[in-house]
């Protein structure tokens, strides 16, 4: 097989003229950027005075040097050269495959043909250069930096601006107040001076707490307002002083630092702490999804807060919650959390009857008939304010019922004065049908067609619509949905 | 592998022995069938490729004729299979029946069926049933047929021509996708153009007699095909091929967005195969020893057209599926660094 030498010159030939126009494109890209960076001594001639020239013109030929030499030392393997060749002199892939299968130990008889073919057109081919110059972007950009180099080079120096920061160092300051007179005059001082004089604000060291409310800062507290959060503090009032900051840091700051002592004024402060905890249980129980547990630590701090609430009430008796906390809290450290929820649970019920007898007559329970009560227990001189009285008096399934309990409400038997007018309403019943035991009542006589009865009817179809509403936002249980339609149907068929 | 030194004198010589055979061939195929020259070029590849050709096209555009002309251009023999509804696997492969010899003995002989010939034009294949359309696979696959458990080469070669319409498609059961992959190339046979419809007017209604000669062989086809498989390709082209072929699979992560918005299947190894195989023989017929990416370009619509399969999508927009090849064609050149901007990477 002949030696593929003509191939192998077509294929280096072919190889630095992709060389030479990556040189020409990387070098124009790397003029561009060199110009570009060139501009920048000029910009500064002032204070480096005529080494910015040179400065720019290193970077100019330095840009363009190291752009044609990359294009130069780029990687060109020989497979790709004469691909380039293959196309630039329409060779039909002969020289990229002849070079490749000259080599390969199982190339087929038809290769030596393929070679002396690609070597007969090769040796026919004159120079020339094939592979098109190729002008990168940046190329068409090159002559804005240049002119703007010029220009630059041409104008005087560009003056930069000379300016000082105030210095807000404490020694300074205080040397200034201790020698006023050393720089009489100066107009920074007499300024400074003025100012002092009308600063109306006290420094925090020497102020007193002032509970008045700030101009603009009082009223309501909005969300989202960090100022309210110093409202209640000494530090309510103060003035930022900055040379103070400066000495000492900020108050403010290291009180942010710990947020738990800062008071919650977004809260409500007119309910009791009782309550607050018994709302904090019930979100925390409320709103727990039954795939996911309660977590520990949110268990472990309400309990915590329910025991100290407990103890600061005082007293071990039966209505003592602060005992179940407690044991809530021992449960949760051995890890039974179940136990702890028990304890909780235990306790907020002890928590929510110590509410209700707080609320003594004013509670839903009473209303006259407690006060009544609490009057008659004032009377026997119990000295105790309703709470404990209500449950013994009325046991569970007992009340004001007409003939039941221990009431002594005037109340028995319907009298024979129904029915003995026509104005008379009476009240049929009838059993429902149903999973509860239910009774479906209606009023006969005159009184069905009376205007308020009517007006009951009205209010029919918005009960049936809140039904309706009720039943799709699953507020009603999916085993009595069935029923309460039903109810409804019935109350329409009547 | 290595192989035995031979000159390169000798192996020019069968290169050009090849290339004059390929002309003569065209020639004689000329003599009846006016224009479709691409048509017919790309038979004559499918032919010294060792592969199959389905040819698509409207009644009356000289599918059946072309074949035709071209067994007769060849020393092989030709079996003609018209396909309809009816056609039972047994009329294509053949079967046993029972035979009487000299002493009256009874035994079952093996009838061969048409497929049995070394060209078999599969007219309008598409008329018959699936199953019948079976019939076919091993033999085009394999170069054999089994009946009743026994094996019957098929002489070689075996070349199979198929047409079907692409119109009046009622009563007709579409090629399944594992049929059409046996096909190496799809052809579609275009209208003719003015002057060649002139030309065939007046070679059809004057009174002419053209006589087709027998230009090759089947040992001759043979050995063309053995020379076609040596013929060196070059990675790059190779490559490209491979890139043609994973380009129509919309799962492939580089794949051209035609490609992932249109197609549900892409082309099987197969069609990477056919593609390699008809751009070897377009180079030998151009007299070139070596296949380049020009080859493969023109390759691609035959090959790959019936080997994609559109989605949904693809069907309801009337995506033309030779439209998508030459996207994906030209997305696989950039994707395999074919760009102009190569010298610059």
């Amino acid at each position: 097989m002949p030696g593929p030498t003509v191939i192998e010159r077509l294929v280096a030939d072919v190889a630095r003229q992709i060389r030479l126009r990556r040189a020409e494109f990387y070098g124009l890209r790397g003029l561009f950027w060199g110009a570009v960076a060139a501009v920048v001594p000029l910009l500064l001639k002032e204070p480096l005075g005529p080494w910015s020239y040179a400065g720019a013109a290193i970077l100019l030929l330095a840009g363009a040097g190291a752009g044609a030499l990359w294009g130069v030392l780029l990687r060109l393997p020989v497979a790709e050269a004469a691909r380039l060749a293959d196309r630039g002199y329409a060779l039909q892939d002969r020289i990229s495959t002849a070079l490749e299968w000259a080599e390969r130990p199982d190339r087929t008889p038809i290769v030596e043909a393929l070679v002396v073919d690609a070597t007969a057109r090769a040796e026919q081919l004159g120079a020339r250069r094939i592979i098109s110059r190729r002008m990168p972007r940046e190329a068409k950009l090159v002559p804005i930096p240049l002119l703007l180099g010029l220009v630059l080079a041409a104008a005087p120096p560009i003056p930069l601006p000379q300016g000082r920061l105030p210095n807000f160092s404490v020694s300074r300051d205080e040397d200034e107040e201790k020698a006023p007179g050393d720089r009489s005059g100066d107009i920074q001082q007499s300024e400074r001076k003025q100012a002092t004089r009308r600063d109306p604000v006290q420094r925090a060291d020497v102020q007193e707490r002032n509970l008045s409310p700030r101009l603009g800062g009082g009223g309501q507290s909005q969300p989202g307002d960090l100022a309210a959060v110093f409202k209640d503090t000494s530090l309510g009032g103060r003035a930022p002083d900055f040379n103070s900051f400066l000495k000492k840091g900020d108050e403010r700051l290291r009180m942010l630092d710990s947020l738990d002592r800062l008071p919650d004024l977004q809260s409500d402060f007119t309910q009791s702490q009782t309550r607050m905890v018994f709302q904090k249980a019930k979100a925390l129980r409320g709103g727990l999804d039954p795939n996911k547990k309660v977590s520990p630590e949110k268990l472990r701090e309400l309990l915590s807060e329910m025991e100290r609430l407990g103890r600061k009430n005082g007293g071990q008796g039966q209505g003592n919650w602060s005992g179940d906390a407690y044991e809530g809290m021992e449960a949760l450290e051995g890890g039974q959390s179940d136990r702890a929820m028990e304890a909780m649970e235990r306790a907020l019920n002890k928590m929510r009857s110590m509410e209700e007898r707080g609320r003594d007559g004013k509670s839903l329970k009473g209303g006259r008939e407690s006060e009544r009560r609490g009057g008659r227990r004032g009377d026997k001189g119990s000295g105790q304010q309703g709470g404990p009285g209500d449950e013994g008096d009325f046991p569970e399934g007992e009340g004001l019922l007409p003939g039941r309990g221990k009431s002594g409400a005037p109340k028995g038997d319907a009298t024979a004065r129904l029915r003995g007018s026509p104005f008379d309403v009476g009240v049929e019943g009838e059993a429902r049908a149903g999973r509860k035991q239910g009774i479906d009542t209606n009023m006969v006589g005159r009184g069905a067609q009376m205007p308020s009865r009517m007006q009951y009817m009205g209010v029919l179809g918005q009960y049936r619509k809140m039904m309706e509403e009720s039943i799709a936002r699953e507020q009603v249980p999916r085993d009595f949905q069935t029923q309460v339609k039903e109810y409804f149907q019935s109350l329409d068929e009547k | 592998m290595a192989q035995p030194p031979v000159s390169s004198e000798s192996q020019e010589q069968r290169v050009t022995e090849f290339v004059n055979a390929y002309q003569s061939l065209r020639a004689e195929v000329g003599k009846i069938i006016v224009g479709h020259n691409e048509v017919v070029s790309q038979v004559l590849i499918g032919l010294f490729a060792g592969g199959h050709v389905l040819l698509e096209g409207v009644p009356g555009l000289g599918k059946t004729l072309l074949i035709k002309t071209l067994a007769e251009s060849l020393e092989l023999s030709f079996s003609r299979i018209q396909f309809t509804p009816d056609l039972m696997p047994g009329d294509i492969i053949g079967t046993n029946i029972i035979v009487e010899d000299a002493q009256g003995r009874k035994h079952f002989q093996f009838q061969r069926g048409p497929i049995f010939g070394h060209i078999l034009l599969a007219d309008e294949v598409n008329r018959a049933t699936p199953k019948t359309q079976s019939a076919l696979l091993e033999g085009m696959q394999e170069g054999a047929v089994t009946v009743s458990g026994a094996s019957h080469p098929l002489p070689a070669p075996f070349f199979v021509l198929a047409t079907q319409n692409p119109i009046e498609m009622e009563g007709t059961y579409p090629l399944p996708e594992a049929q059409l992959d046996r096909f190496l190339f799809k052809l579609r046979v275009r209208y003719p153009a003015l002057e060649e419809l002139t030309e065939i007017i007046d070679r059809t209604t004057h009174v002419r007699s053209v006589e087709v000669r027998r230009v090759l062989t089947g040992p001759q086809v043979l050995s063309m095909r053995e020379l076609v498989r040596e013929i060196p390709i070059a990675s790059h082209v190779r490559d490209l091929a491979s890139f043609l072929v994973l380009a129509t699979h919309p799962q492939w992560e580089r794949a051209p967005e035609p490609a992932r918005r249109f197609i549900r299947y892409g082309a099987s190894p197969r069609g990477a195969q056919a593609l390699v195989l008809g751009a070897k023989v377009r180079a030998l017929s151009e007299g070139r020893f070596n296949v380049s990416v020009e080859d493969l370009r023109a390759m691609a619509l035959p090959a790959l057209r019936h080997r994609l399969i559109l989605n949904f999508e693809g069907e309801a927009a009337g995506v033309d599926v030779d439209d998508l090849v030459g996207q994906i064609v030209e997305a696989a050149e950039t994707m395999s660094g074919a760009g102009k901007e190569v010298f610059l990477r």
